[in-house]
């Protein structure tokens, strides 16, 4: 069965890193499906996250609540990552290329899925005193998340470990550039947009 | 002859509309509470205008802007007619006991300039803040002068300090507390003889990062040209039975424009939840003018923003709120003094000269009676009251909290947890759940092991099942 098999190599990779993204990449053992699928559960696993984790640690407001936010939430930024880091790794001698980019990063999501099924079902029987343990699951998985992007940042482009702390560093900054080249374009499609408009006005109200 | 019946129809029809009482509930102001998520949920209203009265149906000509308003600890009503600088004393049925226009202050006639506060103990002496004569008088009931006390007089007080005070009340030791026009330094204290003691409970400074920041890179003159950070000056104040006292700031940026001071002048005041007691959680902020206390650490504040009286329990939570600016009965133009007594709340209205009862309804007086026997701990017999008000107000979260908390301790975790949850108290919730965890473990424990063990050793049993024949196999597969 090959999809068990996808599964049990991203287990894997989310405990022997350093082998797993080797094989990764001069394997072709990472699945883009696998990748998305991961992409896919995440979403889902936080939308249930936000909707039924125990109500002593829940501080949503149950009308506010909307599944398609979590798009914006978790797949937007990772969209983001990949593309702010394939531009810039391709200027800075990364070895990586888009495809591995976006399956690097989507099995390094794998320890938020694991962590937080569990620590949803756990948070339902825990008192308010005993929340600090919900919260340093919580902050153990984001901190798995983050050694494994880094550890596979680092074989995919094959970069030291300064020069990899630094292009993780400056793909946020690309990031935060390409938001503000996106906003500005929008901005200037809409100015031009109204500007067709408000001539078509003009003519219409004349002739 | 259609046409002529069919009108004939119509009018009686109008007719009958007319005749029919307004509902119940219909009042020129909305009910409604805060949730826990700040948003405003409408609530039954807890008390409706009755009656008012200004001074023409008082016999005793208009009031001119009248300051403040008293009721004794008897139901007689003080207003203070700052305009025409005389007290007016009005009786339960609000018919004109007396009007102290001036006094005898040793040989000569005195009277009040503009006074702007009024104090009258349980013993009857009436305390006025009189205003622009810069002094206290104390008067006794029948309104004869017994003394006067000037300004306050010590070294900490500076050359260009004015002393104008505008309100004034007297605790059960007799000691006197001012609130001074300008004065910041919090409230001015006079033991009971008229001697100043000192200043007590000044706000704190507050500042602005930003301002700050301006400050440190501008030059000397510049400097001297910004606003200075002063502390807040109090507005109003009024005091508990316990002596604690209540003062209000007008300050539309502060959470905490409430203050509850104990003697040494710390702010004690509680506010549990998320909410401080800060009126409408709205941009323009409510400013609040005056307080009341009644009783069970119950207190009512008024708003001069929207002209609303803000009513808070001892945890500073909002029971309701009445009120409203406008022009009907039952809202105000410039609300200046809130006071209540019994079941009615009164409030002063300096422009219109008139004072407006406001009487309770069915649900404020529910609210009013759980609130009392849930703040002296009595828990199930306010649950039951709590319930009532559910079935009026199924938005009410502090009743949801108060059924919640008597079940917690009738025992009932689980239905505990519903409502607590529903009042969105997490603190119980998390204990009501720490009891309902243990209580089902104790009952479920065994079941649960024997599953468990049960289901590791069948699953070691199948392992072994499993495996044996395909090692057999492959010994078989050596030899051959």
């Amino acid at each position: 069965m090959p999809f068990l098999k996808d599964i049990k190599y991203s287990l894997h990779v989310a405990v022997h890193p350093f082998d797993g993204f080797w094989d990764l990449k001069y394997e072709n053992k990472g699945k883009l499906r696998m990748a998305l699928g991961i992409l896919m559960a995440l979403t889902l696993t936080m939308i249930v996250k936000r909707q039924y984790v125990g109500y002593v640690v829940n501080y949503n407001h149950p009308l506010a609540l909307n599944s398609i936010n979590e798009l914006k939430y978790i797949i937007f930024p990772f969209l983001l990552w990949c593309l702010a880091n394939w531009s810039l790794t391709t200027l800075m001698d990364g070895e990586g290329k888009f495809g591995e980019i976006v399956i690097t990063t989507g099995y390094a999501l794998l320890p938020l899925i694991l962590i937080n099924i569990p620590n949803i079902l756990l948070s339902n029987v825990i008192t308010l005193r005993e929340a600090s343990f919900y919260h340093l699951l919580d902050a153990l998985a984001t901190l798995w998340f983050v050694w494994l992007l880094f550890i596979g940042t680092m074989t995919v482009h094959q970069y030291t470990v300064l020069k990899t702390i630094t292009t993780m560093l400056l793909t946020l900054a690309v990031a935060g550039i390409i938001i503000f080249l996106g906003l500005l374009f929008f901005n200037l499609i809409q100015q031009i947009v109204s500007f067709v408009y408000t001539v078509y006005q003009e003519l219409s109200l004349r002739g | 002859m259609r046409i002529k019946s069919s009108i004939l129809v119509l009018v009686s029809v109008l007719l009958l509309v007319s005749l029919c009482p307004r509902p119940a509930g219909a009042a020129p102001y909305e009910g409604y509470t805060y949730s826990y998520w700040g948003d405003a949920v409408q609530s039954p209203i807890a008390y409706l205008p009755s009656r008012a009265i200004s001074g023409l149906e008082a016999g005793t000509g208009v009031w001119t802007a009248p300051g403040d308003l008293f009721v004794s600890a008897e139901g007689l009503l003080y207003v203070l007619d700052s305009g025409n600088g005389r007290i007016v004393v009005l009786d339960k049925e609000w018919k004109t006991l007396r009007v102290i226009e001036g006094f005898r202050n040793g040989e000569k006639k005195d009277s009040f300039n503009n006074p702007e506060g009024l104090f009258v103990t349980d013993a009857g002496r009436i305390y006025v803040a009189d205003t622009e004569n810069r002094r206290l008088v104390e008067l006794d009931g029948t309104g004869a002068f017994v003394r006067e006390i000037g300004a306050p007089e010590a070294d900490v007080i500076g050359a260009g300090f004015e002393y104008f005070p505008r309100k004034v009340i007297v605790d059960k030791a007799g000691r006197i507390y001012v609130v001074g026009r300008g004065v910041y330094e919090g409230l001015i204290e006079f033991d009971s003889d008229g001697q100043f003691t000192g200043f007590m409970g000044t706000n704190k400074v507050q500042f602005d990062p930003v301002d700050l920041f301006w400050k440190s890179v501008s030059t000397k003159e510049q400097r001297e040209k910004m606003v200075q950070f002063i502390p807040l000056e109090f507005n109003n104040v009024d005091v508990d039975e316990d002596g604690f006292i209540y003062t209000t700031t007008v300050d539309k940026k502060t959470f905490s424009p409430v203050k509850r001071l104990n003697p040494s002048g710390i702010d004690v005041l509680r506010v549990s939840g998320e909410i401080p007691p800060i009126g409408d959680l709205s941009r323009d902020r409510s400013a609040f003018i005056d307080i009341d206390v009644t009783g069970n650490g119950v207190y009512r504040v008024l708003d001069s923003t929207r002209g609303r009286v803000f009513t808070y329990n001892e945890d500073g939570k909002l029971l309701y709120v009445i009120g409203q600016l406008g022009s009907q009965l039952g809202t105000f133009k410039n609300p200046a003094a809130v006071e209540s007594y019994e079941n009615a709340i009164y409030v002063l209205d300096r422009d219109l000269g008139r004072i407006t009862e406001f009487t309770v309804t069915q649900f404020g007086s529910m609210v009013n009676e759980a609130n009392t026997l849930y703040s002296s701990g009595k828990h199930d017999e306010a649950a039951k009251l709590w319930r009532e008000v559910l079935k009026l107000d199924a938005n009410y979260e502090m009743a949801y909290v108060g059924i919640g908390k008597s079940l917690l301790r009738q025992g009932e975790y689980k239905e505990a947890m519903t409502y607590l949850k529903l009042g969105n108290d997490r603190e119980y919730y998390s204990k009501a759940l720490g009891k309902y965890r243990r209580e089902y473990m104790r009952d479920y424990f065994s079941l649960y092991m024997t599953g468990i063990i049960a289901v590791l050793l069948g699953g070691y049993v199948i392992v072994r099942l499993v495996k044996r024949p395909r090692k057999e196999g492959r010994v078989q597969d050596a030899v051959s």
